[in-house]
């Protein structure tokens, strides 16, 4: 009897492991069909991306016209050519598609033209002593009476310390200059703490707001985003904020951020957008991807500047003329 | 290497500490002092068996996450678990709490990603004697197990959902039958010419189901990650949201246990759990086999 109770249990065990676990899950997944990935990946945007209104696109036409370049057999490569192809039709550089041979880009700086040069900057105007401060290169400009911080990346390298040692040079300047040009973005815990040296009280700089509905206007309410000011160590004087086609994400939320902040001005080109925060998630096929699911809003809770944020004053480089940086010298003509 | 010399030797010491030779199981002791009637019932409840279990094996788990994959993530990770529970033949209660942790992975079509695991449970149950299947010897016992546990899954190739963090709370109904297997008397047997003899052995084999009645989550809301960050005001638990009803959960679990001269007692066990999230649109699923060893200290003896 002992036996056949023993045998009984684990005939049991067996059972209800393998057969309940089946009936709890849903069926395998994996799958490199390209018409599952391509349907896979055209849902996931639809349901969840954000910018679908703002940017007037016709997902369903996107889907119809690549879904034509789709046939059985096709090769990896040229299917992620078509998937790429469709995730570029969102004109979005937090949109991409990541596989093990290649990374789709929209490449939203191409978008206008090139508008800074690091040399120039170094040979005119801030010389090759210019400091080097966590993030931040930086240096006198125009006898002293202005000074110059360069910040190419929101790397999450901002802290008191050394925010505090750049500020405390400037702090008898006439202005500073803040570029942030070419500035592709990073961690927008940098941005708070960068604007928080230039606000005396709590500023609000912008709205923001999440998918939470596959519809394409489905959003959350407009959250209001605030940046307290540090008790102390605050720049006072004007401040102005160097921007072009590739400053992105970080950048972007920085630079709508200073329409909010009176003593500050954005000069140069629009930037390229970003702001919307992106996620990220795998296909069928185990290649990656990720595109916008919140929306940015300006104070009057417009999301147009997803398509750039356009500069307060709109100057372009020259470059007939190496030896001048057009954005910088109205830069400094503005804080004199 | 130390760690390992500690284990083994704690191991030792608890599997041969006392008289080698085996006695009586502490269960049919139990039954017959019970059946004292001069005894208080503070008495009574004194002497039932309380234990404390330290058990460690390995968890062959799988999970699946389709707010952010429709890839399954698997592999083998480790197990560890602490308990007290007292057992009777009329009822048994523990209060646990287990731990997993390890790396889980997924390797399709030349893409292998891997996501790192973490899992922590608490768990309650209770259980009461029926009067069912006596006539073969099986004691059954029916109750509740409370179970809550929480995930974190960290895998890089998800970018900005590459933290993944979820709670489960569920209620499960709980039959357990368990059937005392002991080798009550001492028998010769004889291999080719080798002569030997089975001593007598105290064991105890159970098997046990749950099934959820109540089954909630705590996940990510409809974007998956939230936009906390951008508002400047950073959160754990982000756009996070709270389901009850919506969700399945099935574990069973079959236990070998040998009771020792000492009243402690060793315990072999394979544990199936299985849960999955139903009601949202990105659903999750997640299954553990599990095998470990435990060792049951009996603290009555103390």
């Amino acid at each position: 009897m002992y036996s056949i109770t023993k045998y009984l249990m684990l005939f049991m065990v067996t059972i209800s492991t393998v057969t309940c676990e089946k009936a709890l899950f849903e069926e395998e997944f994996a799958s490199t069909d390209p018409f599952v990935n391509f349907n896979y990946l055209w849902e996931e945007c639809d349901k969840k991306y954000a910018y679908f209104s703002v940017k007037n696109i016709d997902w369903d036409a996107v889907k119809e016209e690549y879904s034509a370049k789709l046939f059985k057999g096709m090769t990896q490569d040229s299917l992620f050519n078509v998937l790429g192809g469709m995730l570029s039709e969102l004109r979005d550089d937090h949109t991409n598609l990541l596989s093990d041979f290649n990374i789709s880009s929209f490449g939203v700086k191409y978008l206008g033209q090139d508008n800074f040069d690091w040399r120039i900057i170094v040979d005119n105007y801030i010389t090759q002593d210019f400091y080097r401060t966590g993030p931040f290169s930086h240096n006198f400009l125009d006898n002293g009476e202005i000074g110059y911080v360069r910040f190419p990346a929101f790397t999450g390298g901002i802290n008191g310390e050394n925010f505090d040692f750049v500020l405390n040079r400037y702090k008898d300047t006439k202005g500073l200059i803040i570029d942030l040009r070419e500035n592709g973005g990073g961690a927008v815990t940098d941005v708070f703490s960068l604007l928080s040296r230039f606000i005396s009280s709590e500023t609000l700089v912008y709205f923001s707001r999440i998918k939470n509905g596959p519809g394409h206007e489905d959003f959350s309410e407009p959250f209001p985003v605030t940046v307290a000011a540090p008790s102390d160590k605050i720049y006072k004087n004007k401040v102005a904020v160097l921007t072009d086609r590739g400053t992105y994400s970080a950048g972007s939320f920085t630079s709508l951020a200073t329409k909010a902040i009176p003593n500050m001005v954005l000069i140069g080109d629009t930037t390229g957008g970003g702001l919307g925060l992106p996620n990220g998630g795998q296909l069928p096929n185990g290649w990656e991807y990720r595109f916008s699911i919140t929306q940015a809003l300006t104070l009057d809770k417009s999301p147009d500047f997803e398509n750039g944020v356009p500069p307060d004053i709109r100057v372009l480089i020259d470059w007939s003329d190496l030896t001048k940086d057009e954005i910088l010298e109205r830069a400094i003509s503005e804080l004199q | 290497m130390k760690q390992k010399g500690f284990t083994l030797l704690t191991l030792l010491l608890f599997l041969f500490i006392g008289e080698v030779k085996i006695v009586q199981a502490q269960s049919e002791s139990m039954r017959k002092s019970n059946d004292e009637t001069t005894l208080t019932r503070k008495e009574l409840r004194k002497q039932i068996p309380k234990f404390i279990a330290i058990g460690f094996g390995t968890n062959n788990a799988q999970f699946r996450d389709f707010a952010t994959s429709p890839l399954i993530y698997s592999g083998r990770v480790l197990h560890i678990s602490l308990s007290r529970f007292k057992l009777s033949n009329k009822r048994e209660a523990e209060l646990g709490l287990s731990y997993d942790f390890g790396s889980l992975s997924n390797n399709y079509n030349s893409t292998f990603s891997s996501s790192d695991f973490k899992r922590v449970e608490l768990y309650y149950s209770k259980l009461y004697k029926l009067k069912l299947f006596e006539a073969i010897g099986v004691n059954t016992k029916l109750g509740f197990l409370l179970v809550g546990n929480g995930n974190i899954r960290i895998n890089n190739a998800l970018q900005n959902n590459a933290f993944g963090i979820e709670t489960f709370a569920n209620l499960l109904g709980s039959i357990k039958f368990t059937k005392d297997i002991s080798r009550k008397i001492a028998k010769e047997k004889k291999f080719l010419f080798i002569k030997y003899k089975l001593k007598e052995k105290s064991r105890d084999l159970a098997f046990r189901i749950n099934l959820g009645l109540i089954n909630s989550s705590y996940r990510n809301g409809y974007a998956y990650i939230g936009q906390s960050a951008i508002l400047n005001e950073p959160k754990f638990f982000d756009d996070y949201e709270y389901n009850i009803f919506e969700g399945l959960r099935f574990s069973s679990r079959l236990d070998y246990t040998r009771n020792l001269s000492n009243k402690n007692a060793v315990q072999l066990s394979y544990i199936w759990d299985a849960y999955a999230t139903r009601g949202d649109s990105d659903k999750f699923e997640i299954a553990h086999h599990i095998i470990k060893l435990t060792l049951l200290f009996n603290t009555n003896n103390l």
